[in-house]
């Protein structure tokens, strides 16, 4: 049985009202309203974003006909095309982008900055230039998700050995990480421009982040890592939160800090690489989703729920605008992240200059 | 009787030669040490070193006579808690929450929250005068309450061991005394406090232990009244100095012959 009772000492719990202490036998877990709020009410928006982007597009399955086609009453073609085309498309696009969003979410605590995400740190970078070789450079070697993989690792590497502290130095991560992702990115435009056309039209479009032809083999890739990486990154959070009022403090508390750091950063980069594999490096979803998780939260800390919820409905949404936003255009959906995600650092900048100005 | 709080022959470094090198020391059980000396003579290294914030290159931190490397993260901090140098207040956090986070080593993944929690962090806030602030904002109070508030986060950790980093750094005169008063108190109820000051007539008026550091070692050590003299204060600061009895305490008060 599981008994919502008010914090003991009802005027002591961690912020008094707002707060609730889950209790289940040996189990006594803080909840706060207002995140639980946020992550019910973003799943549910998830879950209609969902429903439309399975019943739009050139086979239109009206919604009141989706429960039959699902229970297998449907025409061929309307089997066809949810089963084949459209659920794993809509599954690829919410796991992954919950699972960018839960890197981002560890990774800008980590690096304490809302900037230091796997997207701006070079993580998106290594796993293209990766790609890239494993296509281009050296065909044939290694499949092409697992040259992502390497490459993600091979930057996190890099921006680990490049601080000269570890993960322990926040902002010469940032710093380092940028510049690992440029030499990046080099390496990716000299792959590019050294084949033909066809072969890098093709890496070009998967380097820019696609979900275009996902199949269930993607879907279940991203779906185990997801499920296996989630209760890894939840079980950090406390340790991350701590780690985020200074190391010598979250010592002084008992956190492994270095520990705790270098299995967030591994976890980060695991949930990265499997979501790169599966749609390529799509931008900005790790930037924004746990930012804007963060705000609606008001949270002081990571909140992974809430940004692998927000991750997943920034990824289905973006993909609705990719393919029906341009009539009879279907965009790589990275394009309209990356779009997105100016936006936004546009209005992270207006913000910090007014904080600076102010 | 163990000391509750001793190094052994600790040597510590940063990237370069040691800045403690062979240093022993015990902290008397029940005492409110205070550690001072000029800028650069180990201090604060010293602080790191019982804090387990900076690994000893040699030597051993022991915890009533248990190397405290062999034990637990949280084990440690169920015993001694640091308020350190520079914390971070997280964004938009409270008070309330702020300090119930030094209830970390008390809890377990599972086992996020109980009534001896609830207890300790009510004690804490009261203890530093800062219940009433508790539904505030960290980022909305004057330094001098944060600072409080940071202890309330150490206290609440509930260990008999406290350990300062210049606990007075940044705070105007009234609120470092108001600072120190409170940590008196603290000791009086039967805490062991480990402090680094700059202030040597804040260390003289509020030690029952004075540490006095030079180059990485201890220069003296002892009751304020029994160890600063003229030549002490002349020999370690290189400051000439007179000493006259504090007119409000009757504790040594250095007063520069300059």
């Amino acid at each position: 049985m599981t008994t919502t009772h008010p914090a003991p000492h009802a005027a002591s719990a961690p912020a008094a009202a707002r707060t609730r202490v889950l209790g289940l036998g040996p189990l006594a877990l803080v909840v706060r309203r207002r995140p639980v709020v946020v992550t019910v009410t973003l799943l549910a928006l998830v879950l209609v974003s969902a429903l439309v982007t399975l019943s739009v597009g050139q086979l239109g399955i009206p919604l009141s006909e989706l429960p039959g086609v699902f229970a297998g009453r449907g025409s061929r073609a309307q089997e066809w095309t949810l089963f084949t085309s459209r659920l794993p498309r809509l599954a690829v696009a919410a796991l992954a982008g919950a699972a960018f969003a839960v890197a981002g979410s560890i990774f800008q605590s980590v690096t304490r900055n809302p900037l230091g995400s796997p997207d701006v740190i070079g993580l998106g970078s290594g796993a293209s230039a990766g790609a890239a070789a494993a296509a281009l450079v050296w065909p044939g070697l290694v499949p092409v998700p697992v040259g992502a993989l390497l490459g993600a690792g091979l930057a996190i590497l890099a921006v680990f050995l490049g601080t000269g502290r570890g993960f322990a130095a926040p902002h010469r991560m940032v710093v380092v990480g940028i510049a690992v992702g440029a030499m990046a990115l080099a390496f990716t435009q000299l792959a590019l421009v050294r084949v033909r056309r066809e072969e890098a039209q093709e890496v070009a479009v998967w380097i820019t982040g696609s979900l275009g032809a996902r199949s269930w083999d993607h879907a279940s890739l991203i779906a185990v890592a997801f499920v296996v990486l989630l209760p890894c990154a939840l079980a950090l959070t406390r340790q991350l939160q701590a780690a985020e009022m200074g190391d010598d403090l979250a010592t002084g508390i008992g956190v492994r800090v270095s520990r705790s750091r270098t299995l967030a950063v591994v976890v980060a980069v695991l949930l990265t690489g499997a979501a790169v594999s599966v749609c390529g490096p799509v931008a900005f979803v790790a930037l924004t989703a746990p930012q804007i998780a963060r705000r609606l939260t008001r949270s002081s800390g990571p909140g992974m729920l809430a940004a692998a919820a927000c991750g997943a409905l920034l990824l289905i949404l973006a993909d609705l605008v990719a393919q029906y936003a341009v009539p009879g255009v279907i965009l790589p959906v990275g394009v309209v992240t990356a779009a997105l995600g100016g936006i936004y650092l546009a209005f992270l900048l207006v913000r910090e200059w007014k904080q600076v100005t102010a | 009787m163990t000391a509750p709080l001793a190094v052994r022959e600790l040597v510590m470094a940063y990237d370069g030669p040691p800045v403690i090198e062979g240093l022993d020391l015990e902290v008397p059980a029940g005492s409110f040490t205070v550690v001072v000396g000029p800028n650069g003579c180990g201090k604060s290294t010293l602080l790191r070193a019982l804090a387990r914030t900076l690994r000893p290159r040699a030597g051993e931190v022991l915890l009533d006579g248990e190397p405290v490397a062999r034990l637990r993260g949280k084990e440690v901090a169920r015993r001694v808690a640091l308020l350190p140098q520079s914390p971070v207040a997280p964004e938009a956090i409270t008070v309330g929450d702020l300090v119930a986070r030094g209830r970390f080593p008390h809890q377990g993944l599972l086992r996020q929250w109980s009534e001896a929690d609830a207890a300790a962090v009510d004690s804490a806030l009261a203890a530093t005068e800062t219940a009433e602030l508790r539904e505030r904002l960290v980022s909305s109070l004057s330094g001098g309450q944060r600072q409080r508030v940071w202890l309330a986060m150490a206290l609440a950790q509930d260990t008999d061991i406290l350990l300062l980093d210049e606990p007075t750094t940044y705070l105007d005169i009234a609120h470092q005394y108001e600072m120190l008063t409170l940590c008196s108190r603290l000791h009086r109820e039967g805490r062991t406090l480990v402090a680094v000051l700059h202030d040597l007539n804040q260390a003289a008026r509020f030690a029952t232990h004075l540490v006095v550091m030079r180059e990485g070692a201890v220069a003296a050590q002892g009751s304020p009244a029994e160890i600063i003299t003229a030549e002490l204060v002349e020999s370690v600061f290189g400051l000439p100095a007179r000493i006259i009895p504090d007119p409000v305490t009757g504790t040594p008060l250095v007063v520069p012959a300059v």
